[in-house]
């Protein structure tokens, strides 16, 4: 089996899983509905308050349903005693890796447009021009995420204490990203062009590829028999 | 070979000690406060030097995987978190009297901040796993991840912090570029660095000692 | 500017302090490292003790030695 073959097996398979079982979504969904009914309770009445801390908010949900997502990454392989099957299968393990990476990146762009779409119905946000430049910054922003997040899912996947060590090692590892998409974020929304976030949109490309690559290089050792 | 390190560590430190309040002066804006850079900067800049030396050893053990490496990464780190969390605290004893604030969300301090927290993970990591060998080759992974990081946390903070923004506080201790600043300063900054090679050849050499005997 | 000496002294005693715990506990566990070692050492030096006291003559008492199966006691 080719290589590219072997990866959209794997994402193929993660995708048909949740489809089926939906667990993953269904807690996202309902996770992101509890965070817009709480920042609801909490801002909804000043609306300039709201506007000003409106695009960190936003990737508060974002973050906090990746880390969802992507801990959940290889909940299935642990819980059906298939970590073996990984570990031992044939060729380079960095297939796997880019299939777990297009599943998660799948679910999470899913996620986070169901997120954005809440947002602007009960926040009565106008996205019009902003549109296709936050398409943009969300897009790179969740590879970064999605990235980083699977190599670590691999690594604390059969770890004591793993859903905290999770996030404890992924979120300041992601600072850059958060950084740069929230500001990115924030000046769209103020009607900016995509052309005055330049510099973070080019931090969030040169992030992504440092962080692709390097996951692509050590999946194998991750994933060492 | 380690005791005379040691020595001459002991030694570094009390010539620091004495230069450090003996032949440097009374700094003029901020009165004798400022004597505690003596102490802030050599921690912090020796902890750089000890994620340098981690993110090294972790990409030659991923290469040889030699068990040694992996001894020296895990000794650096634990070291480096030692002295980056003590520049934290001191940089924030010193910032009291002269910001008026033990805390302040600038560029410099939010990085170190950063950097402090991705390597109390990596010692997490190595505390969680038990088999040595794949605690070996996880926490090297982590710490090359960590590495290529840094410079994006640097830009990604310094721009946050500058663009748009008129820069923040001053920051205590400017440099008037005198040598009776600069050498007491230096003395401390290898005595440090001193300090760091001492314990990591002793913890590297106690870790050997420890899988030897479980072996 | 006052000299704030309590602050100087709180940041070196602060390093200090922390500097000497971590070099305190690297000599207390190099220590236990040794006497670990040194107690597997001997462990490994000392004779085997197969099953029957009996099966090795030499290991055997002078009292049981002298009992013969049957004799009377003294």
């Amino acid at each position: 089996m080719s290589y590219a073959r072997r990866a959209l097996a794997v994402a193929w398979k993660d995708l048909a899983v949740e489809r089926r079982s939906k667990e993953t979504l269904n807690a996202l969904v309902f996770f992101s509905l509890l965070l817009l009914f709480v920042f609801q309770f909490t801002l909804g009445g000043d609306r300039e308050r709201l506007a000003a801390v409106l695009p960190g908010v936003l990737w508060l949900g974002f973050v906090l349903s990746a880390l969802l997502a992507l801990g959940r990454t290889f909940l299935v392989e642990r819980e059906h005693d298939c970590w073996e099957g990984l570990l031992l299968a044939p060729g380079d393990k960095s297939a796997i890796y880019l299939g777990k990476l297009a599943g998660n990146l799948a679910l999470m762009l899913v996620v986070e447009a169901l997120v954005l779409g809440l947002f602007v119905v009960f926040f009565d946000i106008d996205l019009g021009r902003a549109l296709p430049g936050l398409l943009v910054v969300v897009l790179l922003g969740t590879l970064g995420l999605a990235a980083v997040g699977t190599l670590f899912a691999a690594m604390t996947a059969n770890v004591r204490a793993r859903e905290l060590l999770f996030p404890v090692l992924l979120l300041p590892v992601q600072v850059p990203v958060l950084l740069a998409t929230v500001k990115a974020t924030e000046a769209l929304l103020l009607g900016e062009p995509l052309g005055a976030v330049g510099h973070w949109v080019k931090l969030l490309l040169a992030a992504d590829v440092v962080y692709v690559v390097v996951s692509l290089l050590t999946f194998d050792v991750v994933l060492e028999a | 070979m380690v005791k005379t390190l040691g020595w001459l560590t002991a030694a570094a430190l009390a010539a620091g000690l004495v230069m450090a309040f003996g032949v440097a002066p009374r700094e003029v804006t901020q009165g004798n406060v400022q004597r505690i850079m003596y102490v802030h900067v050599p921690l912090i800049l020796a902890s750089y030097v000890a994620f340098v030396v981690l993110a090294v050893a972790s990409l030659v053990y991923l290469v040889r995987r030699d068990p040694a490496a992996d001894g020296v990464a895990h000794a650096s780190g634990e070291v480096g978190v030692m002295f980056v969390g003590l520049g934290i605290a001191t940089g924030s004893i010193w910032g009291k009297p002269t910001w008026g604030t033990w805390w302040t969300w600038d560029a410099r301090l939010t990085s170190v901040a950063i950097l402090f927290v991705m390597y109390l993970g990596y010692l997490l990591l190595r505390g969680t796993i038990d088999d040595p060998e794949r605690a070996a080759r996880y926490c090297a992974v982590l710490g090359i991840v960590a590495a290529l990081d840094i410079p994006l946390v640097h830009f990604s903070v310094y721009w946050w912090r500058t663009l748009h923004q008129p820069p923040s506080l001053m920051k205590p201790g400017g440099f008037t570029g005198s040598s009776s600043i600069l050498w007491p300063l230096l003395v401390n900054l290898l005595a440090f660095i001193l300090l760091y090679v001492y314990f990591v050849a002793r913890r590297a050499r106690l870790l050997r000692a420890q899988a030897e005997a479980i072996a | 500017m006052p000299d704030h000496w309590s602050f100087v002294a709180a940041a070196y005693g602060l390093t200090a302090a922390v500097l000497l715990i971590y070099w305190r506990r690297l000599a207390t566990k190099e220590r236990e490292v040794e006497a670990s070692k040194r107690l597997n050492a001997e462990r490994s030096r000392e004779p085997s003790i197969t099953g029957h006291p009996r099966s090795e003559p030499a290991s055997r008492t002078p009292l049981q030695q002298n009992q013969r199966p049957g004799a009377p006691l003294p």
